[in-house]
């Protein structure tokens, strides 16, 4: 078996007498494409914000292609190779479409330019490239922020609901973009409420309910999983 | 043709026109460097007057009792803010929003109490006195070169990579740290930036005027006529606070000749103006308009 890409184990986070992730372990392959679900706060976004150094952890360990990585600032942990998308959209309103790609590169500027442009138009945004992306659609702005994680050419890509609020076309397109990524070698994980999306998309389910992993396997599984019915419909 | 004629005016103008204009540069160097700190970061210094008066004391002490040559002595200016700002950054530019303006605001008071305090060297509250030397048309010189320099670095800053960084600590912070930007860094060398322009007008006004005292050199006033003149110019734009420095000053001279009380009451006006009407500023205001590059 090759090295988890993610290797997390028996990470907690509290806030004052809440624990929002409760010793959660869990580990990913690389070149998978892994969905988190569970019901409204349940700790998934604070899962992703304690993977990407956002909230500090309170106990546990996240080794990231074998390397400690807790504890590491979070342009420390972008820079190692994740990248992630928000729940709330977060791009740079007052850059441009263009701008906010070109913002997050180092390096040669006419190569990130081109990649730029080419992943732009891949999202079938071009033409706006020199609008502010704070004047862009909600589904727009959503294409943005995705490839502008892919601009640092992450191997773990989180994002967090990728779906919502995307149109059916756009979204058939930015499935098959995921599904690229992970044909490329790299590995994603997604947190998203459309049961469609992770079951259609996702070769393996973690699920969380008030902070804890109740189940982990392959989405058709899960569905049938008493604890995870439960978690989601009651008793 | 403006730089022609700004490099012979000395030769032909009146004694109040040239010190005009050598008021014009002060504002130039000051409003361009607050908009370096905080209309690119956002993070608002309500402090910023602060460098101007540790570059005056610097410049001052080390021609009166070091006779340093000014222009060196400007120069040791723009270090000794800089070296304030080095201090001072590390630690302020953690706090966000309100408290990081309140903190700049604490810290311009902490200065003002420290050279009133060490008598020595500064003379305190009586002030400090610099040897006589009339050199006004050379000082006007290095403040017009110190505001072609600012206008120039932002110029350069804005249009590059570097800036667009900035400008998402601004937008959203969250979002840069975690797009692997490092953006305590980044504040911290546009801190750095924005204390060098004040700190040499500071030690070249202080040399122009051959005397300073902690109220001359330290007044909040200074930093909210920086502040209005970005925001009337438009903030995180290169020429906003060349527009604002010019117009802002020449609006206050021209009432303040004619009105004595009245130039505050306009100054408020123009505040009150600028936040409810246009918030970006009138250069702000037609870059997004008229979607005109970052280059204005």
């Amino acid at each position: 078996m090759a090295t988890p890409v993610l290797e997390i184990d028996g990470l907690s986070k509290r806030f004052g007498g809440v624990a929002a992730v409760d010793g959660v372990s869990l580990s990913l392959e690389p070149g998978r494409i892994y969905g988190l679900i569970g019901p409204n706060g349940s700790g998934k976004t604070t899962l992703f914000n304690c993977i990407t150094g956002i909230e500090r952890r309170d106990a546990g360990r996240v080794m990231f292609n074998g390397e400690r990585i807790d504890g590491l600032k979070p342009y420390e942990i972008a820079r190692k190779g994740i990248g992630r998308t928000f729940q709330v959209i977060r791009v740079f309103p007052e850059l441009s479409a263009l701008e906010n790609l070109l913002v997050v590169t180092r390096g040669g500027l006419a190569d990130a330019e081109a990649r730029a442009l080419e992943l732009l138009r891949f999202v079938r945004l071009e033409g706006l490239r020199n609008e502010y992306a704070g004047n862009l659609s909600y589904g727009q702005q959503k294409l943005v922020e995705f490839v502008r994680v892919l601009m640092r050419d992450p191997s773990l890509i989180l994002l967090d609901e990728p779906a919502a609020g995307v149109n059916r076309t756009l979204l058939n397109d930015l499935l098959d973009a995921v599904r690229r990524l992970r044909d490329e070698g790299r590995t994603v994980l997604l947190v998203e409420h459309d049961m469609k999306v992770v079951m259609g998309l996702c070769e393996t389910v973690f699920v969380l309910d008030h902070g804890e992993k109740i189940a982990e396997g392959e989405p058709g599984v899960i569905q049938t999983d008493e604890r995870v019915i439960e978690a989601y419909f009651g008793r | 043709m403006l730089v022609v004629a700004l490099a012979v005016y000395p030769t032909f103008g009146t004694g109040y026109g040239v010190r005009a204009m050598l008021q014009i540069f002060m504002w130039i160097a000051l409003a361009g460097s607050w908009n370096l700190i905080s209309g690119l970061t956002g993070y608002v210094s309500f402090g910023h007057v602060a460098f101007f008066g540790a570059g005056a004391y610097t410049g001052a002490i080390l021609i009166s009792k070091a006779s340093w040559p000014w222009l060196a002595a400007a120069l040791a200016g723009g270090v000794g803010a800089c070296a304030v700002a080095l201090v001072i950054g590390y630690p302020c530019l953690r706090l966000k929003g309100p408290y990081f303006a309140i903190a700049m605001l604490g810290l311009n008071e902490v200065l003002r109490a420290l050279v009133s305090y060490f008598e020595g060297l500064t003379g305190g509250g009586s002030g400090l006195s610099l040897p006589t030397l009339h050199a006004t048309v050379p000082i006007y010189y290095a403040m017009a070169g110190t505001a072609a320099t600012v206008t120039l670095l932002t110029y350069l800053i804005i249009t590059s990579r570097f800036g667009l960084r900035l400008m998402t600590i601004r937008e959203d912070e969250l979002a840069a740290e975690a797009m692997g930007i490092d953006t305590a860094r980044h504040k911290l060398y546009a801190f750095l930036l924005s204390a060098v322009g004040p700190g040499i007008a500071g030690a070249l006004a202080a040399r122009d005027q051959g005397y300073i005292e902690p109220i001359s050199v330290f007044p909040l006033a200074t930093t909210i006529t920086m502040i209005v003149m970005v925001l009337f110019g438009g903030k995180g734009t290169v020429w906003g606070p060349v527009l604002g420095a010019v117009v802002l000053f020449v609006s206050q001279e021209f009432v303040w000749a004619r009105f004595p009380y009245l130039h505050q009451l306009l100054f408020g006006a123009i505040i009150v103006a600028v936040v409810l009407l246009m918030p970006r500023g009138v250069l702000g205001l037609l870059q997004v308009k008229y979607r005109l590059p970052r280059t204005i």
